[in-house]
């Protein structure tokens, strides 16, 4: 494994040594007095077909110049020399598979980027995702393990090239399939099927670490040099950590993907859910024990004191902001979400009150009609008015649910009351992150108020 | 019945005797139950024991119905501590903070706090494990009054004596039906354990061979060993990160679960030496970690312990000849920068030319694209007398790569405005 490097000091003469180190100087100095030497030409031709581990090292090494911030997973990849693959694959554990013979035929900074491809990969957790898709969905057989490299591949060439790194001769773009840039691996895979428009793929094969299926010519589980999961999780973290540190230098997918990869989206459904049954059964609502009556269970303990258990269901308000520009269906979706699990706590229909905030409450009435939920007041455009209207009701409600697209001002002190907030991302903030608009701050729900984003996309991710 | 069935079968001895329905009943019973074991490892488990161990508290999150209450009863069989469960959602809070009781004469003798029997029968066997089972499906007052159990370790009246260990289960969030969640500050005061099933356990299982897991032994010659690693790798972080010390859970998928704060760096700092005295696997330990000050935390210390074991720069320079440097390109890397800044902060001739061996040793045994920029930067430092080593030839591979890799940047960028 150690013979090539040293047994053929090659070309441009071992430099004499004083002068190494200033040539191979920075990267930004290159040494271009020795361009003519031909690119392609196949250096120490020792035994026809051995893995020219120069040209495929010098590759890494120029994919983690001008990639820095992947150099920790690319170093990371530990390369095997195989025959069965067609070009490079990896597998699960961070092995990395090379075709001798797709060495020869590739150019340095072709090999490059398929360095980073395959990466990609690895650090997007492709091999993870597919099985996830393949137990929900009951995709099996390797034509769907197909689809899935093919839609990862997709998700990853529309952004890892360009900016010094080359595009590989015939990888997969979104175009080529007619789909559009920018979407996730789950959502390409909704999109296409195995095809005319597919047929100049089947060659293609990133081995199990892109699509989950294991291959026979991968070295397993208990092969030499894989990496233990917590070794996969710690070299992601890593790169992730390296990304979110300097976010200059990375295209938004990796800064999305860095944000994501230790903190997915969780759906909301769940984590509202959890908000307002934990808000409506807390101490003091709903539920609860007291000593106002006495226990079943007194007649067996005679001087014991027991207390018993009262049961109030919780009155929930709901409060719409309608200003917004939030969409019917989603509106629609998140209020009946409210009133199950109002319900479902032990709340009554006319315990759930709907106060919309706005004029264009059309989707309102109906839902509520249809849900049966009285529907009170209108007009107003102000959410502190909705909060005012909401504690100025008869019983006090022990939550408030606003649902809101936080463009509005927030009162000022803390209600008397739990609060969820619901909070629809605008269209427009939730494409302004970065570089649109830096000076751009939303206005934030107050502290204490428990708020749950509302994406419109279900987060499969 | 019986003696009539034995009569008919006098009667009659040419028909077999008819056993009682419920005798073949329990003869097939018999059969299903007629499993065996087979050693497996388990991390889960592992890290389960090594967490009661260290008596910290445990959480377990897990599903219903996926073997929560199996594990803690082969836990309780192995650590030879009888096993008490109460299921919290049956009880009252009065159970576990003591019922009051009446006596002679309350404003004299004040009204005694009467704790449950399975407490005083913990208290009387002096150990124990005590599970607290389906936390999540308790009223709340059930579960203010099961947390005072869980931190205070008292019952009413009685305190639970240190030789009882206490486990909790809760299912998640999205599947509990009444919104278990817990507050900041008590999710603080738990080693969150993730319960899963392993599909293949669970068929093996069904099949007639459950595993059996080998628990880990704490090693008594590593003990100081282990809390000098511990101590090393969380006050290494912390140094490093003050902002880590102490981070609220700021979002809604946070919530509920494994926070930073001095409380869960000493809890982790505990479960590291514990882990490293057993001997157990980086995977426990990361289960361990991530379960007490969550994720971000939990792999940034994680990584910094990848960091620890790797070889000290100085006992590399001091004998280049037979370091032996890490497989794993990454760490190889990190361990060459960690040598070239070593002798940038103390440049001598001799540690110079070690660095140099050690180069040539990276190139010989590993990928040769590693050693560019440590060479790159050790030549920076060459003084001006110092004549450099002949074993610099073994280099030229390193070299010339690094020219290869240049020239494909000068053509890619060249390439790049027609390109893109």
């Amino acid at each position: 494994m150690n013979a090539d490097t040293s047994g053929a000091p090659d070309v441009a003469g071992t430099p004499d040594i004083a002068g190494t180190p200033d040539v191979a100087g920075p990267p930004d100095t290159p040494a271009v007095p020795d361009t003519p030497e031909a690119p392609h030409a196949p250096r120490a031709p020792d035994a026809a077909g051995a893995l020219d581990r120069d040209k495929l090292f010098a590759a890494r090494l120029h994919a983690a110049r001008v990639r820095p911030y992947l150099a920790t997973a690319l170093f990371a990849l530990h390369a095997v020399e195989s025959r069965r693959v067609p070009t490079m694959a990896v597998d699960r554990y961070w092995r990395c598979y090379v075709s001798p013979r797709f060495v020869d035929r590739t150019s340095v900074e072709e090999l490059a980027g398929v360095w980073v491809h395959e990466v990609s990969h690895l650090l997007r957790d492709h091999h993870g995702r597919s099985d996830r898709v393949a137990r929900e969905q009951g995709l099996t057989g390797p034509a769907e393990r197909l689809r899935m490299n093919i839609a990862a591949d997709c998700e990853i060439n529309d952004d890892v090239f360009g900016e010094g790194l080359h595009r590989p001769e015939g990888a997969v773009m979104p175009e080529t399939l007619a789909l559009p840039e920018g979407e996730l691996m789950e959502d390409y895979l909704r999109q296409f099927r195995l095809g005319p428009r597919t047929q100049s793929l089947a060659w293609l094969d990133c081995g199990s670490g892109a699509d989950g299926l294991d291959r026979e010519w991968e070295l397993g589980p208990d092969g030499a040099y894989g990496l233990s999961d917590q070794e996969r999780d710690a070299v992601r973290f890593r790169v992730a950590q390296g990304i979110t540190a300097r976010p200059g230098n990375a295209p938004g997918g990796w800064r999305r993907w860095a944000r994501e990869a230790f903190q997915p989206p969780q759906p909301w459904r769940d984590l509202l859910g959890a908000a307002v049954r934990s808000a409506a059964s807390g101490s003091g609502a709903g539920e609860d024990y007291t000593y106002g009556r006495p226990s079943r269970r007194s007649a067996g303990v005679p001087r014991a004191v027991l207390p018993s258990l009262r049961r109030r269901p919780p009155r929930v308000a709901v409060v719409i902001d309608t200003s917004g520009s939030v969409g019917d269906d989603e509106l629609g979706s998140a209020l009946r979400e409210v009133a199950a699990i109002s319900r479902a706590v032990g709340g009554r229909r006319d315990l759930i009150t709907v106060l919309p905030c706005d004029a264009s409450a059309r989707i309102v009435h109906p839902l509520c009609r249809a849900e049966g939920i009285p529907l009170v007041g209108g007009g107003g455009t102000d959410l502190r008015t909705g909060f005012a209207r909401a504690l100025r009701r008869g019983p006090r409600p022990d939550v408030i649910v606003v649902l809101t697209d936080g463009q509005t001002p927030w009162p000022s002190e803390r209600p008397p009351c739990r609060t969820v907030v619901g909070l629809f991302p605008r269209q427009s903030s939730s494409s302004s992150w970065d570089e649109d608009d830096p000076d751009y701050v939303p206005d934030s729900p107050p502290v204490w108020a428990r708020v749950v984003v509302i994406e419109s996309t279900p987060a499969t991710r | 019945m019986s003696t009539h069935a034995r009569s008919r079968a006098t009667d009659t001895p040419a028909t077999p005797p008819h056993p009682a329905p419920l005798d073949v009943a329990g003869a097939l019973l018999a059969l299903l139950r007629d499993t065996s074991t087979e050693p497996r490892p388990d991390i889960q488990l592992e890290a389960l024991t090594l967490a009661v161990a260290a008596d910290l508290p445990v959480l377990l999150w897990g599903e219903p119905g996926i073997g929560k209450t199996a594990a803690l009863t082969q836990l309780a069989a192995s650590l030879d501590l009888p096993l008490t469960t109460v299921i919290a959602s049956v009880h009252e809070p009065s159970d576990f903070s003591g019922l009051p009781v009446v006596g002679d004469d309350p404003a004299e003798q004040g009204v005694p706090m009467a704790p449950p029997d399975w407490a005083v029968r913990l208290v009387r066997a002096g150990r124990g494990l005590l599970f607290l089972d389906e936390l999540s499906t308790a009223p709340p007052a059930v579960q203010a009054a099961l947390l005072r159990l869980v931190l205070e370790r008292r019952v009413g009246a009685l305190r639970l004596p240190p030789g009882v260990r206490i486990v909790a289960a809760a299912n998640p969030r999205a599947s509990a039906a009444d919104g278990w969640e817990l507050s900041p500050p008590l999710a603080n005061r738990f080693v969150h354990l993730q319960w899963t099933h392993d599909h293949e356990v669970v068929v093996r299982g069904l099949g007639g061979t459950w595993p059996r897991a080998t628990l880990p032994r704490l090693d008594p010659e590593r003990l100081p060993g282990a809390v000098d690693l511990a101590r090393r790798a969380v006050c290494g972080l912390l140094t490093a990160r003050p902002g880590l010390v102490h981070r609220l859970p700021s979002n809604e998928t946070r919530r509920g679960g494994p926070w930073p704060s001095p409380r869960s760096w000493e809890m982790t700092l505990c479960l590291i030496a514990f882990a490293t005295a057993a001997g157990s696997s980086r995977e426990v330990m990361s289960l361990l970690v991530r379960g007490t000050v969550g994720d971000g935390p939990g792999l940034e210390l994680l990584a910094g312990l990848d960091r620890i074991d790797l070889p000290d720069p100085e006992v590399l320079l001091a004998d280049p000849q037979s370091a032996a440097l890490p497989e794993r390109g990454d760490l190889r890397q990190a361990v060459l920068d960690g040598v070239v800044e070593a002798v940038r902060k103390r440049p001598e001739r001799t540690r110079w030319e070690a660095a140099w061996a050690l180069l040539v040793r990276a190139v010989e045994t590993g990928a040769p694209d590693l050693v560019v920029v440590p060479a790159n930067t050790l030549a920076s430092l060459r003084h001006e007398d110092w004549d450099v080593p002949a074993s610099i030839d073994k280099l030229a591979g390193a070299v010339s790569l690094s020219r290869r890799a240049d020239r494909a940047a000068a053509r890619t960028a060249v390439a790049a405005p027609a390109g893109r």
